[in-house]
Order: C-alpha cells, then sequence, then structure tokens
C-alpha cells in the first residue's frame, strides 16, 4: 500500500505539473485526517487534486479534520483571485459536509493565499465558525499547529524557490513542445526525417524555458517595475529577453553542431522558432511567479492606498499579506507600507480590512472601493490574470 | 450548462440552441402547476429564465444564486419587465436555505442547478427544501440526469463527448448529469408525481409533493 501510494503520488505529480495550465478537480466535501476527534482542528482547502495530495502529505501523522471546497479544480491563489473559490464555496462545504456534528469548536483553518478572495467576517457572519489564516505552504502546517496557530513572518510569505520554478518551467514547455509539435506534423506527414527535427526543437524550448526560470533570481531586479509607475515601458525587460535570445542562440549553435549540417534553412527556422518561444515565455514572465505583478494590463498602475484616518490598527492586513508589504506603526497604531514596492496587487488586505480603510489607486486618483474589490474580485491579479489557464478561457469566452 | 455560464451574457441564447428550444417548453409545462400569488422559491436562478415563467403566471418569487454576473442578468431582465415589484432575488447558495422561514413557500423550483451541486449539497437543499416548503405544496425539478439504463448512459456519454471536451477547453470544468434523483428526492421525503424524461433519458421534469408526517 505505501509504496503503490508512493509510485502514485509520484505519478500525479509529474502528470499535473506537466499540465498546470489546466485545472484537476476532485470530490469536495469530507475527508478524515488519521483518526480525529472532537477537538481536532479543521482545515479547509481547494479541491484541485494535486493540492489536497501534497497536503494530505504534508500533513500526514496529524489527527484533523479536512473539508475540501469547491475552487472548480483550481489552486487556492489562482482560484481565490479569480473569484471562483469564494464565500459560497467555503459556507457550502462548512453547512453541508457534516462537520458542524464532527467537531464542538467553531474554528477553521483556511490557507492564507485564499484571503483574496474569501471573507472572513462574512464566513463568521453566515456560519459562526471563526476563519484563522493558516501559512501558505503546507509544509508549515504541522508546526503552526503545534505553536498554537502561530506563524512566523516567514510562514506568510509567498517564495519561488528553485523547485517550484522547476515545476513552472516544466509546466511551459509542456504546452508550448505540444504545440509546436502539432504545427509540425504536416511537414513530418509530408518528410518523416523532420520528425528528429521537431523533438530537438523540444529539447531546445525545454532548455529556454528552464533557463528563465533559473536564473529568475538574476532577472527579478530587473523585471521589478516602479510600483508609482507612469505606465512607461520597463526598458531593463528588454535586457532579460536578450540574455534569453543568446541562451536561445546557444541551443541554436549546439543543434547545428550536433547535427552537422549546416543548412541556411535550418538555421532560419530554429532562430525564428526559437525567437517566438522566448517572447512568449517573456511576455508575461513576471504574472507567472507568484513574487511579481504581471506587467500585461493596464491596472498594474493600481497600488494599495492607506486611509489613515479609518485604520484602527487590527493588524489584519499584515497578517494576510502574502509579500509582506505593509507593517504596523506600534506607536500611532496605524498601518503603512513600506515595502509596497513588493506588492502583487492581489488584494488580501483590502478584501479583509474590517475597516475599509484600504482600497487601489492609481495616479489620476482614480479608485477602486474596497466593495467593488469584494463583489467583482477586482484585485488585480484576478480575473483577467490570475493564471494563464485562467486567461485562455477568458480570451475564448470573450 | 457550465460553458454558457463562463459568459453569462450568452446564457440564455446557448441554452435554447443546445436544448432546440425545449427548455422553454419544459418550464412552460412545469410552471403550469404555478397559481397567482403563490410564494415561489427559485434555487439556482441564474439569469431568471425559470423565474420569468413563474413570474408570468401571478406569483412572486423569491430568486437564489451564488453566481454575481448571473445575478446582474437576472436583475436587469426584470427591471425590464413588469413583474419587478414580485421578485426578490438574492445571492446566496443552497447552504443557506436554512435562512429561510418553515413552510414560508408554496412551491420549490430549479432548473438546471441540482447538476451542479455536490451530493452534499443535493442532499442538504432536499432536506431543507422540506422543512421551508408548506405542506401537500410542489417542488418541480428540470435537470440534466443520468439514467439506470446501462445502455442510455453509454449511449449519452458517446454523444456527449465533444460537448465534454468543448466545456473543459473553455471553462476547465465538466458538467456532471444528477445521479438517482428519483430515489433522492423519495428518501428526502417527497412523493413523486410526476416524471417525464426526453427521449435520450438524460433531461428530467419532475413534480413531487412535500408530504408531511404528523
Ligand atoms: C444552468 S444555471 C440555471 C439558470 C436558470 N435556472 C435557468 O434555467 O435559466 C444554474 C445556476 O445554478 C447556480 N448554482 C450553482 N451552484 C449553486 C449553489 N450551491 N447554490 C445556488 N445556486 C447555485 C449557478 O450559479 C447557475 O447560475
Ligand atoms: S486591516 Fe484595516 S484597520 Fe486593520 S490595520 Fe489594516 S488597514 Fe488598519
Ligand atoms: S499589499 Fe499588495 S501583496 Fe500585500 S495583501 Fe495587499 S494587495 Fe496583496
Amino acid at each position: 500500500m505505501r509504496i503503490t501510494y508512493f509510485f502514485y503520488y509520484v505519478f500525479i505529480n509529474v502528470v499535473e505539473t506537466l499540465i498546470r495550465l489546466f485545472p484537476v478537480p476532485a470530490k469536495t466535501g469530507y475527508r478524515k485526517i488519521g483518526s480525529p476527534n472532537e477537538n481536532s482542528p479543521v482545515l479547509l482547502t481547494c479541491n484541485f487534486h494535486l493540492t489536497i495530495h501534497r497536503l494530505k502529505r504534508a500533513i500526514r501523522g496529524i489527527d484533523c479534520h479536512l473539508l475540501i471546497a469547491n475552487s472548480k479544480g483550481i489552486n487556492v491563489w489562482c482560484a481565490a483571485a479569480g473569484g471562483l473559490l469564494n464565500n459560497h464555496s467555503v459556507i457550502s462545504v462548512i453547512k453541508t459536509s457534516g462537520i458542524e456534528e464532527k467537531a464542538n469548536h467553531r474554528t477553521i483553518v483556511l490557507p492564507q493565499l485564499a484571503a483574496s478572495g474569501i471573507e472572513a467576517k462574512e464566513i463568521q457572519k453566515k456560519t459562526g465558525w471563526k476563519v484563522i489564516w493558516g501559512p501558505i505552504y503546507a509544509k508549515d502546517i504541522p508546526s503552526f499547529l503545534e505553536k498554537n496557530f502561530t506563524k512566523s513572518e516567514a510562514m506568510r510569505q509567498v517564495k519561488f524557490p528553485i523547485i517550484e520554478r522547476i515545476e513552472m518551467a516544466t509546466m511551459w514547455w509542456f504546452f508550448l513542445a505540444v504545440i509546436q509539435f502539432i504545427f509540425w506534423i504536416p511537414f513530418i506527414i509530408w518528410k518523416p526525417f523532420l520528425l528528429e527535427e521537431a523533438l530537438s526543437m523540444c529539447v531546445q524550448i525545454f532548455w529556454i524555458s528552464a533557463i528563465s526560470f533559473i536564473l529568475f533570481p538574476l532577472f527579478e531586479p530587473l523585471l521589478k517595475a516602479n510600483y508609482k509607475a507612469d505606465g512607461k515601458f520597463n526598458f531593463k525587460r528588454l535586457i532579460v529577453i536578450f540574455i534569453m535570445i543568446f541562451i536561445a542562440a546557444i541551443g541554436v549553435v549546439i543543434y547545428t553542431f550536433v547535427i552537422k549540417d549546416y543548412d541556411k534553412w535550418i538555421l532560419i527556422r530554429w532562430s525564428i522558432i526559437s525567437f517566438i518561444m522566448v517572447i512568449i515565455i517573456n511576455m508575461d514572465l513576471t504574472g507567472t511567479t507568484p513574487v511579481l505583478k504581471s506587467d500585461l494590463h493596464e491596472e498594474r498602475l493600481y497600488h494599495v492606498a492607506i486611509d489613515k484616518e479609518k485604520c484602527r490598527g487590527t493588524g489584519i492586513c499584515v497578517e494576510v499579506c502574502p509579500r509582506n508589504c505593509l507593517e504596523m506603526d506600534t506607536k500611532t497604531n496605524k498601518v503603512s507600507d513600506p515595502r509596497a514596492r513588493d506588492c502583487v496587487q492581489c488584494g488580501a488586505c483590502i478584501v479583509q480590512c474590517p475597516f475599509d480603510a484600504l482600497f487601489f489607486r492609481n495616479n489620476q486618483d482614480e479608485i477602486i472601493s474596497p466593495e467593488n474589490v469584494r463583489k467583482y474580485k477586482l484585485n488585480l491579479m484576478g480575473k483577467r490574470d490570475c493564471c494563464l489557464a485562467c486567461k485562455i478561457s477568458n480570451t475564448l469566452s470573450k | 450548462m457550465k460553458i454558457l455560464e463562463s459568459a453569462p451574457y450568452r446564457y440564455d441564447k446557448g441554452i435554447k440552441i443546445l436544448t432546440l428550444g425545449n427548455i422553454t417548453k419544459a418550464y412552460d409545462r412545469l410552471t403550469q402547476q404555478v397559481k397567482k400569488g403563490d410564494n415561489i422559491l427559485d434555487v439556482g436562478c441564474g439569469t431568471g429564465m425559470l423565474t420569468l415563467h413563474a413570474l408570468i403566471k401571478g406569483a412572486n418569487v423569491t430568486g437564489i444564486d451564488i453566481n454575481t454576473e448571473m445575478l446582474e442578468i437576472a436583475r436587469i431582465r426584470i427591471e425590464n419587465s413588469d413583474f419587478k415589484e414580485n421578485v426578490n432575488l438574492l445571492e446566496m447558495g443552497v447552504a443557506e436555505l436554512d435562512n429561510f422561514d418553515e413552510n414560508e413557500f408554496d412551491v420549490i423550483m430549479s432548473g438546471l442547478c441540482f447538476s451542479e451541486l455536490s451530493n452534499d449539497e443535493l442532499n442538504y437543499t432536499l432536506k431543507f427544501s422540506k422543512k421551508i416548503l408548506k405542506q401537500n405544496s410542489l417542488l418541480i425539478i428540470a435537470d440534466e440526469v443520468k439514467s439506470n439504463l446501462f445502455v442510455f448512459r453509454f449511449l449519452n456519454f458517446l454523444i456527449r463527448i465533444p460537448l465534454v471536451i468543448v466545456t473543459y477547453i473553455l471553462t476547465q470544468t465538466t458538467t456532471k448529469a444528477v445521479k438517482g434523483l428519483e430515489e433522492k428526492v423519495t428518501r428526502a421525503g417527497f412523493k413523486i408525481e410526476s416524471i417525464r424524461k426526453n427521449k435520450m433519458r438524460n433531461f428530467i421534469e419532475l413534480v413531487a409533493r412535500n408530504i408531511k408526517e404528523n
């Protein structure tokens, strides 16, 4: 059993990473973890199949109740920002899963990244359950539970470690490699020896996407646009694109050396395809990462504004910010935004502030009110730009 | 019908085309039971197609739905009709049915919404429908169902493949027809009065009566 599960686990990790752009829904409702009793903690997560398995693995050995809320098979952050994991999903699973008979307390731990789409206040009002924002990563849950629901600062922040970067690279690679391969098919039917070239191109695409993401920490400062930017093009981005074109060119050169065929047409088509791939990956490289905001849309020019009059220093916004942008001033008991440059516009702080002290504002002083951010999930990574899958379906359904 | 909901503005036209106009006929048949002045709950009212059918019959309708955008369309549509006084549209899910009073409604109806609920949600809906529905009143359901007969399930499966693929590509979700609806309704304490299925056995129009003990 153990060993078969291990292989199953590896299998779904590989497959679902490859098709990461598409959701994989799992059954919603109650799951028992270990042998919980009525005092055991209650956790909630989305119904993306891979998330559930990873979570279960991270918390094995702990007795608790797990609720799977409907997020249409999408991961917590994308689903919450895109409006799919919302108040209704949570209210529904709390009230229909039978958890109220299984637990005698009324405290539920939600993933912190769900704060963009779920209103703790609303959940408490409608169900009587108190929401506690748990750690961002499942691996921190055991220590979080042990320390009586307290999170270290590190547990509150999204990171983009090498393993996740490789996942992203793999996802992009699979998607682009499959698509470019489809374009080759008619040519391969016409001249079968082209199969070899098409497959080599898949390797080249892997090289490009892997290096893009492996080198990301070097690119990050270049890609990070000034948060109060005036909408001017960030020329430093071009440096990244040039570096990547250079990397791609290395791939082209290696290929021509390996096949020892210096035909100019091979060189031309390899250069063109490689160039297209570099551009596609770089088009929204920032939006593909959890640590930088997408720079494709107009709304990137909005930033989080604070109405100091309204702020009463609850610190909730500091608690839910995945980028650690905000800070409490202990003297004035008001919040400030010393690290606003790091903001990814996830809207979590705005959604959760109980006194509507936060909102989006741009340089023309146009604002997006907290009510609208909540109602239409107008966090600015949301609907339009939460992930490529959403993007594709958005463009298709327009 | 997920494919249409992802673009609420397309929903009405889309659903009529997909069902070859049958949805309107089904809603017409089902709302025949509605009387003037009836207090009706429309579960998952969406853009308000079924709601409007009941309004025309002179009923007062409370429509609930969790999709803000679909509700927005229902709101606009009803603002432009003669019935705006008789409607109350609420953004809430089936999990909040317990907010209504016992014996509040003369009819509870639902069009194409049960197929979007999880099994837990469906049972919860039936349980509370029974509570908030008056004695001897009607529960009316129109929805996609799975046939009990393998042959029909298989045939439907084949026919649905293209639809399922297109739906998945557009919305990355799959539609799932309700399994064993009749049993579930009976088990929840309703007495089924009439059932009408189409030739493919994948669409049901069900009318059940709320028989209360004691
Ligand atoms: C296919 S539409 C049907 C709309 C309408 N009855 C009609 O026939 O025009 C289904 C609706 O059910 C709603 N729905 C899905 N799950 C729900 C839930 N848990 N509670 C309430 N409504 C729900 C969806 O938002 C959607 O608008
Ligand atoms: S959540 Fe609102 S009230 Fe609380 S500290 Fe932040 S801005 Fe101030
Ligand atoms: S400050 Fe920015 S990153 Fe932090 S919670 Fe608010 S919107 Fe999200």
